[in-house]
């Protein structure tokens, strides 16, 4: 199909070769993808396979926004990156973004100084390195680091870039200026600024900057980095060294430097970030994916993800735009609309209604009131709570609090709770099945939803024990090691149709990958959802998955904007989806397709994460 | 020869705390190879300039007199006079650092080097030479002789077993071997030796020579070793009295390849007015 985005020259061979065509907009100041696209062009059999725009970064919305687009790649700024985001909303265009280019450099005390010292060159100060960098060094080296850092600033060299003897040449105008500013921005907060090298003194060349004694407080201590700056700031432990680096917005790129073993996989391992180097800085392969978390983006180049990044499962529908007119997205889902109190009750005796199941008990809803179920004739079939956002609130919290022990379970060990759950449901086939019925499944399709619910439950155990991290072999001089991790609470709000079985299905991945989850059931009937947190209450650690009834769009609109949910699967109305495209300003994960109403045996997910409107 | 290296008091903590990291130092090597290239009058001039460096070596079991006095004479006019000529740099008194040969054959080396009227130093190998496995007794005498015979500079193989087991000696230079292993002089190691001379430079002021040996056969390697002594330790280091290749056979792919450049520039007109003198 048709794609467009704002690349640099390595990806562009990536997207061409699953056999998308390409449309890129790149800055006027680089003319490489210019020169390759004029390569490109040369080869005669199938002319526009790839087309490059020279243009100004505001092009980019327009770009994507064009009919037939159904991928865009951007690589740029942030404020670029939500614009873009904010004008995708609802139009059915995969998105991958991978903003920012810093990177960081943690030295410890048992580092190689020397090779160090050449890793912050390749970093920051030569033409490899994309920004700036930040510099952690341990404090008991710290003055043996900053003279011999000084020392090697002074013998590089600066010049054009074809000349062979320079180190690092310029990257025009903007980039000169975007450096002098942070500068004199640092200068001004109380920073000290170290310049050296041999570098022409006309504008866009800019020198080898150090910049260091911060104070960590100052603004200049949280921005991006830019080139040719390093910023430089001491730690005492490693425990320390990772609360510095992790605690920026960005996680794009870092490199640890430790010639003990032990220290530098804690260190790599602790680092939230896309692509952890060990005593190196800015390896590159074809075939190893590299990416961003957090605010560095949400795509990876590179390897088989990068591929995938491309690709979709044969056979997946064809996507539907889903913009509405008609809806008021300030004011979507804010209140519960009023329920009118349910008629008498026919049956045998009230059922007590159901609280909400947060944090391993039901307990009752802040709002202290109810609504009522019907069943497929109409009769009343029971109460569930009426949650609202200070239950999400508290169900995102006890969610956060069971994740680091879930996250740290073997494999094994999550299989097994899953397989007993699995084997709790068989044992309560009759009781699920005739809940189904009546709300008007047939018994025989009821009682094969509780078998398949059990098998699917089973199948994703069997998933958990067979996934993990993989050791990659590539051109590189060592091995790679990708590890796939929980990313922490996932949101879930479940469609209307399947009751159980959706509601497993969507539990079981998320449980099975590692994540805690906090779940909407189906809207028309979710006291099948009810009944098996009966049986995860007996079995599960508390707060591994929670469930919150109420309206759904209100709740749906609480889990969009908590600040703290990593990944939001919405299964409903297309326009809903929308609306939330509008509310999330701050996109840093990758959007799946949207869709409405589909069989959960599909999931394609959409994984968003919420931000202060 | 540059003063002595004064010493200082043996800190073997300072050396337990260093680290090197191999795979970092291999590829800071094939980057200097890689992008530090010189071109067209320059690599001439650094081309002239290597040769100052030269420890003019022989060490075969069949060294006579005769070989002895071409080499002495060799290490006086290293480069044909029609080609210096040509290059303006006819005189500027261009000669090998040293010429190095085994101790038996000092006095030769001597009075080779008096009769052409050359006052290069004479570096003799000794104390064993190449594997240091005889008596101490007979190693300081083999010194004595040779510095008698008027060897200025001793090239010591150190006692390998004394290194083995932690007990170290000082020097004024150190070298990479003693040329005659299967694997002498590496980038990798001569940057992890030029990182520990600078290191010991900031501790003490005390300068130390550094010498490769062994496997420099072509002017281009010459060229990528004045670049890594440049890269690494900078311009003061590059000069006899603190550093000094050990070849042989060098000289004459030099000689050659300087040859080559001005053919070049004789075609195109480069350089016609010749060069100035490295400094």
């Amino acid at each position: 199909g048709g794609g467009a985005g704002v690349w640099t020259p390595r990806s562009l061979s990536c997207s061409t070769s699953p056999g998308s065509t390409v449309v890129a907009l790149v800055p006027p100041a680089s003319p490489t993808p210019l020169l390759l696209a004029q390569l490109a062009g040369e080869l005669g059999s199938f002319p526009g396979i790839l087309n490059v725009i020279s243009g100004p970064a505001s092009l980019g919305p327009v770009l994507a926004s064009q009919p037939a687009i159904q991928k865009v790649a951007f690589c740029g700024a942030l404020e670029e990156g939500r614009v873009l985001r904010r004008s995708l909303a609802g139009k059915c265009v995969e998105l991958g973004l991978a903003l920012g280019m810093e990177s960081l450099l943690l030295l410890t005390d048992t580092a190689d100084v020397d090779s160090a010292v050449e890793g912050v060159v390749d970093a920051a100060w030569s033409d490899r390195g994309p920004g700036g960098l930040r510099l952690l060094i341990q404090e008991s080296v710290w003055d043996e680091v900053m003279r011999r850092l000084q020392e090697r600033m002074g013998r590089l060299r600066s010049g054009r870039g074809l000349d062979g003897a320079v180190d690092m040449g310029t990257r025009g105008a903007a980039a000169c200026d975007l450096a002098q500013r942070f500068v004199h921005e640092a200068q001004s907060q109380g920073a000290q600024v170290f310049q050296a090298g041999d570098v022409p003194p006309e504008r866009p060349f800019y020198p080898p900057t150090l910049v260091f004694n911060l104070p960590p407080a100052s603004p200049c201590a949280q921005a991006e980095v830019p080139w040719p700056v390093v910023v430089a700031s001491p730690f005492r432990t490693a425990k320390e060294a990772l609360a510095v680096a992790n605690g920026t917005p960005r996680g794009g790129s870092a490199s640890v430097w430790s010639e003990r073993l032990g220290q530098a996989l804690e260190l790599g391992y602790g680092l939230r970030m896309g692509t952890v180097w060990i005593n190196a800085h800015g390896l590159r392969d074809p075939s190893v994916p590299t990416g961003g978390c957090k605010e560095s983006g949400c795509s990876w180049h590179g390897g088989p993800d990068g591929l995938y990044e491309y690709l979709r499962p044969s056979g997946t529908p064809t996507q539907v735009s889903c913009l509405s007119k008609n809806m008021n997205y300030d004011t979507f889902g804010l209140t519960v609309p009023s329920t009118l109190p349910a008629g008498p009750e026919i049956g045998p005796s009230p059922a007590p209604p159901y609280g909400l199941f947060v944090g391993g008990r039901f307990q009752a809803p802040g709002a202290r009131s109810s609504r009522p179920i019907q069943d497929s004739s109409g009769n009343l079939h029971g109460y569930v709570a009426e949650g609202g956002a200070k239950d999400i609130r508290g169900a995102v919290e006890a969610a956060h609090q069971a994740a680091p022990g879930w996250a740290g379970q073997s494999p094994g060990a999550r299989a097994g709770l899953l397989w007993a759950l699995a084997a709790a449901l068989e044992r309560r086939k009759s009781t699920l099945a005739s809940r189904l019925e009546r709300q008007g499944v047939e018994l025989k399709a009821a009682e094969a939803e509780v078998e398949l619910s059990a098998r699917r439950l089973r199948a994703w155990g069997a998933r958990a024990q067979a996934q993990g991290h993989t050791l990659q072999v590539s051109g590189l001089r060592g091995p790679v090691l990708r590890l796939r991790e929980p990313l922490g609470v996932l949101a879930v709000v479940c469609p209307d149709e399947w009751p159980l079985l959706a509601f497993v299905s969507l539990l079981a991945p998320a449980l099975a990958c590692g994540n805690t989850v906090v779940m909407v059931p189906s809207a028309a009937c979710p006291l099948l959802a009810l009944e098996v947190c009966q049986d995860i209450a007996t079995l599960f650690p508390a707060g591994l998955a929670n469930v919150v009834t109420g309206d759904q769009d209100h709740l749906t609109r609480c889990l969009a904007l908590h600040q703290d949910v990593q990944a939001l699967w919405y299964f409903g109305s297309a326009q809903v989806l929308f609306v939330l495209f509008c509310h999330i300003q701050h996109l840093t994960l990758p959007t799946g397709s949207s869709f409405s109403g589909n069989s959960p045996a599909l999931l394609e997910f959409l994984l968003l994460r919420g931000e202060t409107p | 020869m540059s003063a002595h290296n004064r010493g200082t008091e043996l800190d073997l903590s300072w050396i337990s705390k260093i680290q090197v990291n191999q795979p970092a130092v291999l590829r800071r090597a094939e980057q200097i190879q890689a992008r530090r290239t010189v071109k067209k009058e320059w690599q001439a001039a650094w081309l002239l300039k290597a040769v100052t460096f030269i420890d003019l070596t022989t060490l075969s079991g069949d060294d006579t007199p005769s070989n002895i006095q071409r080499l002495c004479y060799k290490a006086k006019y290293p480069i044909r006079e029609d080609l210096l000529k040509a290059l303006n740099m006819h005189d500027k008194d261009i000669t090998t650092a040293a010429v190095c040969v085994y101790p038996a054959r000092v006095c030769d080396a001597v009075k080779a080097l008096k009769a052409a009227g050359c006052s290069i130093p004479v570096a003799s190998v000794a104390t064993g030479f190449p594997a240091g496995q005889t008596h101490l007794k007979t190693r300081l005498e083999e010194i004595r002789l040779a510095v008698e015979d008027g060897a200025t500079e001793i090239d010591v193989v150190i006692n390998r077993s004394l290194v083995l087991t932690g007990q170290w000696e000082g020097s004024d230079f150190i070298k990479t071997s003693t040329g005659k292993e299967t694997v002498n002089a590496t980038f990798p190691v001569a940057i992890v030796m030029l990182r520990a001379i600078r290191d010991f430079f900031w501790k003490t002021g005390n300068k130390v020579g550094f010498k490769p040996a062994g496997g420099i056969r072509s002017a281009k390697d010459s060229l990528a070793w004045l670049s890594l002594v440049k890269e690494e330790l900078g311009d003061e280091w590059l000069k006899p009295e603190l550093f000094r290749i050990g070849a042989s056979t060098l000289l004459s792919d030099i000689e050659r390849q300087v040859s080559n450049l001005y053919l070049w520039s004789k075609l195109t007109g480069v350089f016609e007015k010749g060069i100035e003198k490295p400094n």
